[in-house]
């Protein structure tokens, strides 16, 4: 439970909020290379915590993230023509670089100098493991470039796709931390998913649907240990690390590739949910990558042309209350990440956590919660920089391990947890 | 085109018309600290404002078998009254334990035991004192691992607010 005031402090992510000022410290993926595919290809939309921006890659491949709109009268430069190092507005012919400054007003002398004078909000945009990452903070907190191990490994070795998601980002990352979910809820597709089948350790997942939880703050944000009982007196333990603010991944099930999300504001009513796929070790395979275009996994099928999923709330979920009944799958829906969207955008655009009732089991997200409450008003009262930025903060790993009872996860797997570029993921 | 029953109940609009009567009833929820350094820390946290919640300052024991249980336990608050500690539990939705890191947590065995007797959640917080070595959180671990059904390294009371406050305590 939180009060009103609180959820909405963790809710809002809009310029000037606390929440909006502390994802301003972070590079936040906000596009696929995919979407700008080449020198003075089409621009694109981009809504961010809660600003209209447009994204375009100029005629020497310089990629620039500005105010969606024109600074003579106001046009969406979505309509722009992208040419001769600049995005030209079709309704005056008002140029714009890609650092927002505009280069050309067609109606004045260019002797004038007018043209100086006239600059959009410019964001930088660099491109990273086939993603296209912004900063859109203030210039003299630009943290290094993002450390992640799925966007630093050969770009064949992973997979990631994005979705629309329609809530806010705290209730879609929140469930990318409840691993106690996952017995019930995509308990159908640990057996029948190709890219979850097979794994030695989802018989623990399903033989136990009560996991005990021990929670580890982490330099970083935390790692959430979910406990089930294997042979011999030994645990069986999933580990998932979350780090600030919006970073999740999933612990790894065999050889399968790792998997993890990031959760980004779009406004305070829809987020774009990240969806990674990665092997630290080896190539994807053909069947693996065609499995994740397929929307198997943790990304979903499209609605043709768009980034929307192919299930969602206008088409009840593609609901399949006979696949339900015959226990194909718990909630009905089709795949593992409309599994959670559908249920997480049922609550409504904004969760009213005021009338949630969580139990001590809930204590990961209830000191997620706290973690990033407590940041928030520390870089809003003091300048405290948060964590997560830090390229050791980055470098972390979820893994699934067998332990001995007596050896915290914590120390125990402790090397399994550290992203090492050319080792393996620690799984089982 | 007409809008499915899920596009027209998602919007903010109708996240109005939800029912707004309570959905849960006052839970009682135990919080007792296991040593001395906790102790302190539940003194000071029990002068908020709680939804019932019941602070115990220590715990003390007495031979003798009770029904299901192997020592008879009693829980002392901060009024400096003492009660059973089974019916403490019995009566609970859910008990928290406090231990600081390092001490010895023996009598969580007890609570836990009662607690697994009468089907409730046990959930512990190892709290670090100032300067608290790895050795001591791992010891303060392995020790509440067998018991807890939720085991948190809460660093700082206003951690431990913030669970007790999100569990209506």
């Amino acid at each position: 439970m939180l009060k009103k005031e609180q959820n909405e402090l963790v809710t809002q992510t809009g310029p000037g909020t606390p929440m909006g000022e502390l994802f301003r410290c972070y590079w936040q993926p906000i596009l696929l290379s995919e979407e700008l595919p080449e020198n003075d290809c089409p621009p694109v939309r981009v809504k961010v915590l809660s600003e209209r921006l447009v994204a375009f890659r100029d005629s020497e491949g310089k990629l620039g993230l500005i105010d969606e709109f024109c600074a003579h009268r106001g046009v969406s430069l979505w309509f722009g023509r992208n040419e001769e190092c600049g995005l030209r507005c079709p309704y005056h012919g008002w140029k714009f670089d890609t650092t927002g400054q505009c280069i050309d007003v067609p109606s004045e002398p260019e002797e004038s100098g007018y043209a100086k004078k006239i600059k959009l909000k410019s964001y930088p945009l660099i491109e990273k493991g086939g993603v296209l990452w912004t900063y859109m903070g203030p210039p003299e907190r630009l943290p290094p470039e993002p450390a992640w191990e799925f966007a630093n490994v050969p770009l064949e070795n992973s997979f990631t796709s994005k979705r629309l998601q329609e809530n806010n980002w705290l209730q879609a990352m929140e469930g990318g931390i409840d691993s106690s979910h996952v017995s019930f809820l995509h308990r159908g597709d640990l057996n029948n998913d190709p890219l979850f089948k097979g794994a030695a350790g989802n018989k623990y997942n399903l033989s136990d649907s009560k996991p005990v939880f021990e929670v580890v703050e982490a330099p970083g944000g935390l790692f959430i240990g979910a406990r089930r009982n294997a042979e011999e007196g030994h645990y069986y333990w999933r580990i998932t690390p979350w780090v600030m603010p919006s970073f999740t991944m999933v612990p790894p099930r065999g050889d399968h590739p790792i998997h993890g999300h990031f959760w980004v504001p779009i406004d305070d009513e829809s987020c774009t949910a990240w969806s990674f796929d990665y092997h630290p070790v080896r190539a994807l395979s053909d069947n693996e990558r065609n499995a994740m275009k397929d929307g198997k996994g943790i990304h979903v099928k499209y609605v043709p042309g768009t980034y929307r999923p192919l299930a969602n709330k206008d088409n009840d979920y593609l609901m399949n209350r006979e696949a339900q009944k015959a226990g194909k799958t718990f909630s009905g829906v089709e795949g593992i990440g409309m599994q959670d969207a559908s249920l997480q955008e049922s609550m409504g655009p904004i969760c009213d956590r005021t009338k949630e009732n969580l139990v001590g089991t809930d204590n990961g997200i209830i000191m997620a919660r706290h973690r990033l409450m407590r940041a928030a008003k520390a870089l809003a009262e003091k300048g405290t920089l948060p964590p997560g930025l830090e390229i050791a903060h980055q470098t972390v790993r979820s893994a699934a391990v067998i332990l001995p009872p007596d050896q915290p996860y914590k120390d125990a797997a402790k090397e399994a947890l550290v992203a090492k570029p050319g080792v393996a993921q620690t799984s089982v | 085109m007409l809008l499915s029953e899920s596009a027209r109940v998602t919007t903010a609009h109708e996240a109005g018309f939800r029912v707004q009567y309570p959905n849960s009833k006052p839970r009682a929820v135990k919080v007792v600290a296991l040593d001395a350094g906790s102790a302190k820390l539940v003194d000071d946290i029990s002068k908020m404002a709680w939804n019932g919640a019941a602070f115990f300052k220590s715990l003390s024991f007495e031979d003798g078998a009770l029904p299901g249980t192997s020592v008879k336990a009693w829980l002392n608050d901060l009024a400096g009254h003492t009660s059973d500690l089974s019916a403490e539990v019995a009566s609970a939705d859910c008990v928290v334990v406090l231990a600081s890191a390092g001490q010895d947590v023996q009598s969580a065995a007890v609570i836990s035991e009662l607690c697994n007797l009468h089907h409730k959640t046990l959930v512990s917080l190892i709290v670090p004192h100032d300067g608290a070595t790895e050795d001591e959180i791992d010891m303060s671990l392995r020790a509440m691992r067998p018991y807890a059904k939720m085991l948190v390294i809460a660093h700082g009371r206003d951690y431990i607010e913030a669970m007790l406050t999100a569990l209506r305590a």
